[in-house]
């Protein structure tokens, strides 16, 4: 099982931002949807999927509001704000070229 | 929403409503838990295992809720917030320490803002107006006063948008229902408040059209000041009229209290009215120096620009009179620190009491410093504690800066309040001057910004050494609870405030002996002239009653008082010397019989009596005093030796006609005498020339008139003689009788003054830096006291201990002696300026009194510890050990 520090630094905020792009989700959903679509490769623990929520909610980059689940249990709901959406395609970026540096050093060498 | 907004507001709410962010994040955490248990059980376990395996996966709900709360925090002003908190609990703790430390900072704070507040309204305060910053004021060759005809065809050359003219007129007397008083309007031309754009508290201005001078205007706009102080604030003030000079004035308007009026250095006129031929008999006269210019600048036009034009305007003149050299000279900006350029010496005393505030503040932030070294060193478990917890030293300097801070902005705040209540007892006590003077302190943007910078900067002198000095300790023996130690015999960061307090203090206490002896030296200036033996009336007549027979009444209060048997000898003047009232200065162009080319000329002027020089004591060292004959016409004249000495290029004086300014012609007036040089104008200044014309000529009348009287006996016998000899002349006149030396303490003024601010200040900053070493010396005995008791132990007497104790807070002072010194020798220099000419900067007397008065005070401070060193039981101390 893959813990977050395990990830290459500052990929779990790229995680939830890219998680969110897609449509606003409540923690445990983040957490849900970054296991089932990695293949249950990444599993992100609540003592860091939390922290990492506040802090990008710190820095403007979700906004977080309190909704009623189908199931009748309140939930609090992340969405990406616009800064979100830009912070999400600097990191975006940012990655593209790290992968691809980590990519030619690795396989190349 | 923008970003910013939404970041700030979560950073305020984690802040303040912590407890809510906490319980909010606990229901997320819950949620979280629940839909992981569903998960479970709807993989088909049961409820009890989902419950048990989610919890153990979540780990610890609590350190979850820390994290978040890290990463919210991670901005600074939480931690501002809580070492705010913490600063005012330890603060609050110890009242004594607050008090004395806040105290000590208002004491330097307050000094700082009242001598930069007064240097503010005086000398830094722009005029009120409308912009401004677009007023300047206009200087011609012909010295500051530029003639009427002039003003008038500048302003009417329309080069600039507007230019005014005005004067302080000061021989007029204001009649109200039962007194006679003189005072002090400004006489400005009828454009004036077109010009300014000053706004009014009541009423309206005059304007251009109503109050021009051809119409022989008689309106008037009052002080606020006037108004309430001598009018009760009568409302109905409006349209009625004052009496000047025996002329009706319609009352237009009233200023409001806070103005700041045109001639600046806190100048108040009473009035303002518009120049009119009553005012000045003389206006049409070509070269006459009736007014002051301001002029406004067009939009868009620079002073470089208007001087350019406005000298292309005046071109002509100097074909039609080559004694006319009225070109524009200066164009200035009116307000600001152009006004300082004009009013170097006081500018410059200014300069001197900022640099002698500054250094008191430095002194009370070195003994708020020591006070704070003193605790830290107290506290040195407790922070040898947190250190070893994983507080960075980053952090620990922080917490004590804010304390630092803490302690800063009480004091400044203490501060501006203290200044503020002495700003609004100085505006309300009525300051003995003889001229209408409103201080005006308010707190403006200056002041605000001097204030936060005094904060900034006494946290930074009280807080940062300490601080330093502090967290710099090692951790073990903090802990060990080892603070009383037999260590090497130190001060420290303490001894190093306490030398640098010395340094300063000798400084500041040669500054204020220097002030203090030059007090002691202009006091004994000889003036030139006899002070001891004569009396000066001053008289003012209600104009009407006595109209044109004003000199006959002048000449008949003198011949009383020459009948009565104490008086040697009495005259009439028009001013007396180093008084408010000394005559008038004039610098013009001058013919001079025998001279070629016109000489410009610069002297002090008066008009005087016969028997003048004798009454005064002023040696006639060539021919003859004025005669009542010489009265008729006015042609003669007197001069000094200065006089002689500089313009007629050892020609023979008397008998030698010069040419005086007046209307139409010059008029040519014969030297009859040359007498010696005495003080004109003010005590301190260099040898002056001086001119002297019949007084009492048929015309213009005399309104203001002294009488002067030399008697036998003391002064003070005849001064009630010489009142009622001019009220049973003219009952209604404004009369004060006083000694000549009372009369004189004007012109002490400034050297007082200077003494009693160098001096308080200097007394305060010595005070302050003897406490700091009381402290300083008291501490250092106590935390020997163990050592000394086993000195005493071991056979040490009494007198070892006293000379260790002594030897420590001696060599304190002596080293800040030394540098204070050395210091003091470089830094008083610029100070001769306003110190009289037998005293040098370097005076040995100032000195050696410092060290004096320091070495005394700090035997004072001393005293006490050592006596406590002394009286310290061996046996005691030790079982405490």
């Amino acid at each position: 099982m893959s813990r977050p520090s395990d990830l290459v630094q500052g990929t779990l905020d790229l995680l939830i931002l890219k998680t969110l792009a897609i449509e606003p989700r409540h923690g445990w959903g983040i957490a849900k949807r970054i296991r089932q679509v990695s293949g249950d490769v990444l599993q992100v623990t609540q003592g860091s999927l939390y922290p990492a929520l506040h802090r990008l909610e710190q820095h403007g980059w979700l906004k977080a509001a309190w909704v009623t689940t189908e199931t009748g249990r309140e939930a609090k709901i992340y969405s990406l704000t616009s800064a979100g959406r830009k912070q999400l395609a600097k990191e975006l970026e940012s990655w593209d070229r790290l992968s691809a540096a980590i990519h030619l050093v690795v396989r190349e060498a | 929403m923008t970003r910013w907004m939404r970041v700030l507001l979560l950073r305020f709410r984690s802040l303040f409503i912590r407890s809510t962010v906490d319980r909010d994040l606990d229901r997320e955490l819950r949620f979280h838990l629940e839909e992981q248990v569903e998960e479970l059980v709807a993989a088909g376990a049961s409820r009890q295992d989902a419950r048990e395996a989610a919890l153990r996966e979540f780990g610890s709900p609590a350190s979850i809720t820390q994290q978040c709360r890290e990463t919210r925090r991670v901005n600074s002003l939480q931690n501002l917030l809580q070492d705010t908190r913490y600063a005012l609990r330890t603060l609050a703790k110890q009242p004594m320490l607050l008090v004395t430390a806040a105290s000590s900072i208002a004491l330097g704070a307050g000094a700082n803002l009242a001598i930069f507040g007064l240097a503010n309204s005086l000398l830094l305060s722009t005029p009120t107006a409308a912009r401004p910053d677009r007023l300047v004021h206009l200087r011609t060759n012909s010295g500051s006063h530029t003639s009427y005809s002039a003003w008038r065809e500048l302003d009417a050359s329309g080069v600039m948008a507007g230019i005014a003219g005005y004067d302080i007129e000061s021989d007029m007397n204001w009649r109200g229902r039962d007194v006679s008083i003189g005072v002090m309007p400004l006489v400005v031309t009828a454009n004036f408040f077109d010009v300014m754009g000053i706004p009014l508290a009541m009423g309206r201005a005059f304007t251009a059209a109503e109050a021009s001078a051809d119409r022989d205007p008689r309106v008037a706009v009052l002080s606020h000041r006037f108004w309430t102080a001598r009018l009760g604030g009568d409302p109905s003030v409006l349209g009625s009229s004052v009496i000047l000079n025996g002329h009706a004035y319609v009352v237009l308007g009233v200023l409001p209290s806070d103005l700041r009026s045109l001639p600046g250095y806190g100048l108040s006129p009473e009035m303002f009215i518009p120049i009119s031929p009553a005012l000045a008999p003389n206006l049409h006269a070509p070269r006459a120096g009736h007014l002051q210019l301001i002029g406004r600048l067009r939009d868009g036009q620079t002073a470089e620009g208007a001087w350019a034009a406005l000298n292309v305007a005046a071109s002509h003149w100097a074909g039609e009179d080559p004694l006319h050299t009225g070109f524009i000279r200066v164009v200035d900006p009116v307000g600001g620190l152009y006004q300082v350029k004009e009013l170097k010496e006081v500018g410059a005393f200014f300069a001197v009491l900022l640099l002698v505030t500054a250094l008191v503040l430095a002194i009370a932030c070195a003994n708020v410093a020591g006070l704070l070294v003193a605790r830290s060193a107290a506290r040195q478990k407790e922070i040898a504690l947190r250190m070893a917890l994983g507080a960075t030293r980053t952090r620990i300097v922080q917490q004590l800066l804010t304390e630092g801070s803490v302690l800063a902005v009480a004091g400044t705040i203490a501060g501006v309040a203290i200044t503020a209540g002495v700003a609004r007892l100085i505006s309300r006590v009525a300051l003995p001057l003889p001229v209408p003077f409103d201080l005006n302190v308010t707190f403006d943007t200056r002041l605000a910004v001097l204030s936060v910078a005094l904060v900034l900067v006494s946290t930074l002198l009280c807080a940062l050494a300490p601080a330093l000095q502090a967290t710099r300790g090692v951790l073990s023996p903090g802990l060990k609870q080892e603070t009383r130690t037999f260590g090497p015999r130190r001060f420290g960061m303490r001894g190093v405030l306490v030398t640098g307090q010395v340094a300063v203090s000798v400084l500041l206490l040669v500054t204020t002996v220097l002030f203090l002896r030059n007090l002691g030296l202009a006091n004994s200036l000889d003036p030139g002239f006899d002070a001891a033996h004569t009396v000066v009336a001053q008289i003012s007549f209600v104009e009407g009653r006595q109209g044109e027979a004003s000199n006959q009444a002048v000449e008949g209060i003198v011949e009383r008082l020459r009948g009565l048997a104490s008086v040697e000898a009495a005259t009439f003047t028009q001013g007396v010397p180093l008084t408010f009232r000394y005559g008038g200065s004039t610098g013009t162009m001058m013919r001079i019989e025998g001279r070629a080319a016109p000489v410009r000329v610069e002297y002090a002027t008066n008009s005087v009596g016969s028997d003048y020089f004798r009454v005064m004591g002023i040696r006639l060292l060539r021919g003859r005093e004025f005669t009542n004959a010489d009265r008729g016409d006015g042609r003669r004249v007197i001069v000094n030796e200065e006089f002689v000495r500089r313009y007629f290029e050892g020609l023979e004086p008397i008998g030698r006609t010069v040419f005086l300014h007046g209307d139409p012609e010059a008029i040519p007036a014969e030297v009859v005498g040359v007498v010696a040089n005495s003080k004109y104008r003010s005590i301190g200044e260099d040898r002056e020339a001086a001119l002297y014309t019949p007084f009492l000529t048929p015309r213009p009348p005399a309104r203001f008139a002294h009488v002067l009287v030399r008697t036998s006996g003391p002064p003070e016998s005849v001064t009630t003689s010489v009142k009622d000899a001019v009220l049973r002349t003219d009952p209604a006149a404004a009369v004060s009788v006083e000694p000549m030396t009372t009369a004189l303490a004007f012109a002490f003024w400034p050297s007082r003054i200077g003494a009693v601010l160098v001096g308080s200040l200097g007394a305060l900053g010595a005070l302050l830096a003897m406490i700091g070493l009381y402290g300083v010396v008291s501490f250092a005995v106590a935390r020997r006291t163990a050592e000394i008791g086993v000195r005493l132990a071991l056979g040490a007497t009494r007198r070892a201990i006293a000379l260790l104790v002594f030897r420590d807070g001696a060599t304190l002072v002596f080293t800040g002696m030394v540098i204070g010194l050395g210091l003091a020798l470089l830094a008083t220099r610029p100070l001769a300026w306003f110190l009289v000419a037998d005293l040098p900067p370097t005076d040995p007397i100032s000195f050696v009194g410092t060290i004096l008065l320091l070495g005394l005070t700090s035997l004072a401070a001393g005293w006490s510890p050592t006596r406590r060193a002394m009286k310290i039981e061996p046996a005691k101390t030790l079982r405490t050990e």
